[in-house]
């Protein structure tokens, strides 16, 4: 069975410094991935370089088996590539309504608008509530919310979120993460990005876990659970392999797991 | 006799005109990070439009007024893909020289084809005007403040409501957010240079029959349109109409109430400049912005 999402060796960077050396993931339809790693890891480079902000050095990108590393982002958006990324990016000057409006731009999600409406809103009542508010007045929580009920939509085939925890508080997480998991129940493939190890392998089918621009170990969220790698990096023990951007261009152990 | 209703009268008309004027460099401005300095001579080239339309084949200005605003669209639409999109990245002294230098040429074209006589378009209601109570209305300027009103409702409206228009928005106020709405940026980019321009020229047409023509005439309109949108705030069609309403009464009223008034109405456009930069360079509406 071909993967919905593929990227094969990518190396991307910012101008002259590289920030994924060498990066291989995939990930099924209907599967739920998260991608851990410290800051400055490379998560969002990866997000961005599948939704087509970042053209790729080189490697692949493959959506549902076609190599989509030279189509631009905004015709990624059709394909059904939807990012809610990171630091929400709403459009504050904008009503919630219209912002989820804008979600739906692309000429296959507008003909769905209305169901695609009623699933955002039935997902997100405080949204319905809030739908003339301008989104820049909104708490961060709120505009997190609005952020993944405009990544939806657009209908996507694969719905990307960036750290969909940043800075909020951690009750709020719960109502995002208790989003996210029955977004996933129905059947939607979902790539995440999260610096919450805890959060995001309690939803997770499967993580990688990124160090210095290179994938440091994968497996399931139990498998990861348990890794002393994940537990040294993320869960408070010795900080040793995979520390911070300070450390970038060693390459990390990688673990059996 | 008071010549307060008069005086604003006057005003109220002028800042109609001074919206749709400073609309297109404000609508360019807030979604390409751009200031197109050739937006005079687009403003000329309209009022030439207007002026031959009318005097080689007798078309009344108001009819030619949509033809000339496609004509301007279109040459937006070229101009944006030939040679503006290249600087889009470039330094902003890049982007100046080069507005600027493509208004030159095409003022001196202008020079060249139909010399530097004055000229004006003469429909029946450019001169005709009648007495309401105290005050005395130019046909001619009520035309052209009506036409201003429709033109620039049309563009809010487009802007607010339509598809099209609410991507042109989203562009403004976040580019890369807007691409993973599945915007295409450049196509917005050069659809809002092409009604820049569309506006500019239709200024051109309605100020044909109210003033003089010539090929000269664009670079004191265009100082005016911007100081009106670094009065309101750049890229703010709301601050826009506000700061053309403040520069239309800020000129009328002087030119009315002060000795000599009429020449230091002149002015006013570069005190106004001078006072918001010293006072709040973001302008009354406008947001920081980041360069």
């Amino acid at each position: 069975m071909t993967a919905l999402l593929e990227l094969a060796n990518l190396r991307v960077g910012y101008g002259q410094s590289v920030v994924l050396q060498d990066v291989s993931l995939e990930l099924h339809q209907g599967e739920i991935v998260c991608l851990l790693g410290a800051n400055g890891a490379g998560k969002t480079t990866t997000t961005r370089a599948v939704s087509g902000l970042l053209a790729p050095w080189s490697g692949e990108i493959r959506f549902a088996g076609e190599n989509i590393a030279s189509i631009p982002a905004h015709k990624r958006v059709e394909l059904g590539i939807c990012l809610s990324p990171e630091g929400r990016q709403v459009f504050p000057n904008f009503s919630v309504h219209e912002n989820l409006l804008l979600g739906s731009y692309s000429k296959k999600a507008r003909q769905r608008r209305a169901e695609m409406f009623d699933e955002v809103y039935g997902l997100f009542p405080r949204l319905a509530e809030r739908r003339t508010q301008k989104a820049g007045l909104m708490s961060g929580g709120e505009q997190q919310m609005l952020a993944i009920g405009r990544a939806l939509m657009g209908c996507p085939r694969l719905l990307m979120l960036d750290e969909p925890s940043l800075g909020l508080a951690p009750k709020i997480i719960l109502d995002v993460y208790e989003a996210v998991a029955t977004i996933a129940k129905r059947g939607l493939s979902i790539l995440f990005v999260e610096q919450n190890v805890q959060a995001a392998l309690l939803v997770a089918h499967r993580g990688y876990v990124l160090a210095n621009g290179q994938i440091a170990a994968a497996g399931t969220s139990a498998e990861l659970q348990n890794s002393t790698l994940v537990q040294e990096a993320f869960l408070g023990k010795k900080p040793s392999l995979l520390a911070t951007d300070g450390a970038r261009g060693h390459s990390a152990a990688v673990p059996a797991i | 006799m008071d010549i307060f209703p008069q005086a604003f009268s006057d005003a109220i008309l002028l800042a109609g005109l001074y919206t749709l004027m400073a609309v297109g460099l404000s609508l360019g401005f807030g979604v390409l990070r751009i200031i197109n300095f050739a937006q005079g001579e687009m403003i000329m080239l309209g009022a030439y439009g207007a002026f031959w339309l009318f005097t080689l084949m007798g078309v009344d200005p108001l009819i030619s007024l949509p033809l000339l605003v496609v004509a301007g669209f279109a040459l937006g639409w070229v101009l944006f893909h030939g040679v503006v999109a290249k600087v889009l990245d470039a330094p902003h002294i890049n982007q100046i020289l080069l507005t600027f230098g493509i208004g030159l040429a095409i003022q001196h074209v202008a020079i060249i084809l139909w010399t530097g006589n004055a000229r004006s378009t003469t429909p029946d209601y450019a001169t005709t005007s009648s007495v309401v109570g105290d005050v005395l209305l130019v046909h001619g300027r009520v035309t052209a403040f009506a036409a201003a009103v429709v033109m620039v409702a049309a563009l809010i409206a487009w802007l607010q409501w339509s598809e099209t228009g609410r991507a042109t928005r989203a562009v403004a106020e976040n580019r890369s957010a807007a691409v993973l709405m599945g915007i295409d940026v450049n196509r917005i980019y050069a659809l809002s240079f092409g009604v820049s321009c569309a506006l500019s020229v239709a200024t051109g047409v309605v100020v044909s029959f109210i003033l003089t023509i010539t090929p000269f005439m664009g670079f004191p309109m265009l100082v005016k349109a911007i100081a009106i949108v670094i009065l309101g705030g750049l890229g703010s069609i709301a601050g826009t109409v506000l700061g053309a309403f403040a520069l239309a009464f800020a000129e009328t009223f002087v030119s009315y109430y002060l000795p000599e008034g009429s020449g230091w109405a002149e002015g006013i456009a570069f005190v106004l400049i001078i006072g918001i930069l010293l006072v709040r360079p973001r302008g009354i509406l406008g947001q920081a912005v980041e360069t």
